[in-house]
């Protein structure tokens, strides 16, 4: 069937970003908390921390440009932003946002910068990623239960 | 007998965390409010206590929040003499992020983000599960 194969394809792409450290436990503590009543939870959760993670990163931006050298202040938008991470289990990014508050108290504007051209392509690849398991699910509708055909 | 829903104030200013929190509340069948900042939640509690309603069963607070921080809101609902059970959840878990929460009243700490084993232990820790 059509959406056995569709989940087949989410399960696979969800155990690769495992495997490939993009996410951990915490997702599927996400995921775990769907139910009746919020069937979209992990999806809803997904989406507001990339609404939440775009502000964040343009916060950081704004504040590397205006504030050169205030690493501080640098360290304190980076903080949100890997805290942000936490709650999705997104482990490669959060990774890089240590990193960069690594420079940050190493006061290294250079390794900031490299850090945060890190952190950037990694939001980007894991928004990639996600929404292409969320619309494989979309595509495969909700979960079925199966059923032995003339069975009660 | 009903047995009554454990009452649980969250504060917490950032909007991902608290739906996710508050997910891991609500799946544990407890009663949820929020405050989205330190004065709301000195406030949430001034006004329990005030009104007779009873107070919280249990209040988990962030650290790092505009208006009034985590630590000032739990120095300030210690110094009401409210006994309730303050746990901090924070991304900020060094020693002396722990140790200065524990100063300022707290009861315990765990780190963010808040899951169904941690608030588990939480309950049962305060006798609240």
């Amino acid at each position: 069937m059509e959406y056995a194969n569709l989940r087949r394809q989410a399960a696979s792409l969800k155990r690769s970003l495992f495997d490939q450290g993009y996410l951990d436990e915490q997702f599927c503590q996400v995921e775990d908390l769907q139910d009746e009543a919020s069937p979209n939870f992990a999806e809803e959760v997904v989406s507001l921390f990339f609404k939440d993670s775009a502000r964040l990163v343009a916060n950081i931006e704004q504040a590397m440009e205006k504030y050169p050298g205030d690493f501080n202040r640098w360290d304190a938008h980076m903080q949100q932003l890997k805290g942000s991470c936490f709650s999705i289990g997104a482990s490669k990014m959060s990774n890089e946002c240590t990193s960069f508050r690594n420079s940050c108290a190493e006061e290294n504007a250079e390794g900031c910068r490299r850090s945060f051209q890190k952190v950037k392509r990694e939001h980007a690849i894991l928004r990639q990623k996600l929404e292409s398991y969320f619309q494989l699910l979309r595509q495969a509708g909700p979960a079925r239960t199966a059923t032995r055909s003339g069975g009660k | 007998m009903d047995r009554r829903r454990i009452r649980v104030l969250l504060v917490e200013d950032e909007e991902i965390h608290r739906v996710v929190a508050r997910a891991v509340l609500r799946a544990a069948g407890v009663e949820v409010e929020e405050a989205e900042n330190g004065a709301e939640a000195v406030r949430r509690v001034r006004e329990r206590v005030a009104g007779g309603g009873g107070a919280y069963d249990l209040i988990l607070t962030d650290k790092q929040m505009p208006v009034m921080d985590g630590l000032e809101a739990t120095r300030q609902i210690r110094a009401m003499v409210v006994a309730t059970p303050i746990v901090a959840v924070s991304s900020d878990s060094l020693p002396p992020d722990v140790q200065a929460f524990i100063t300022a009243g707290a009861n315990d700490f765990t780190p963010k983000p808040l899951t169904k084993e941690k608030l588990g232990h939480i309950l049962a820790k305060f006798g609240l599960a």
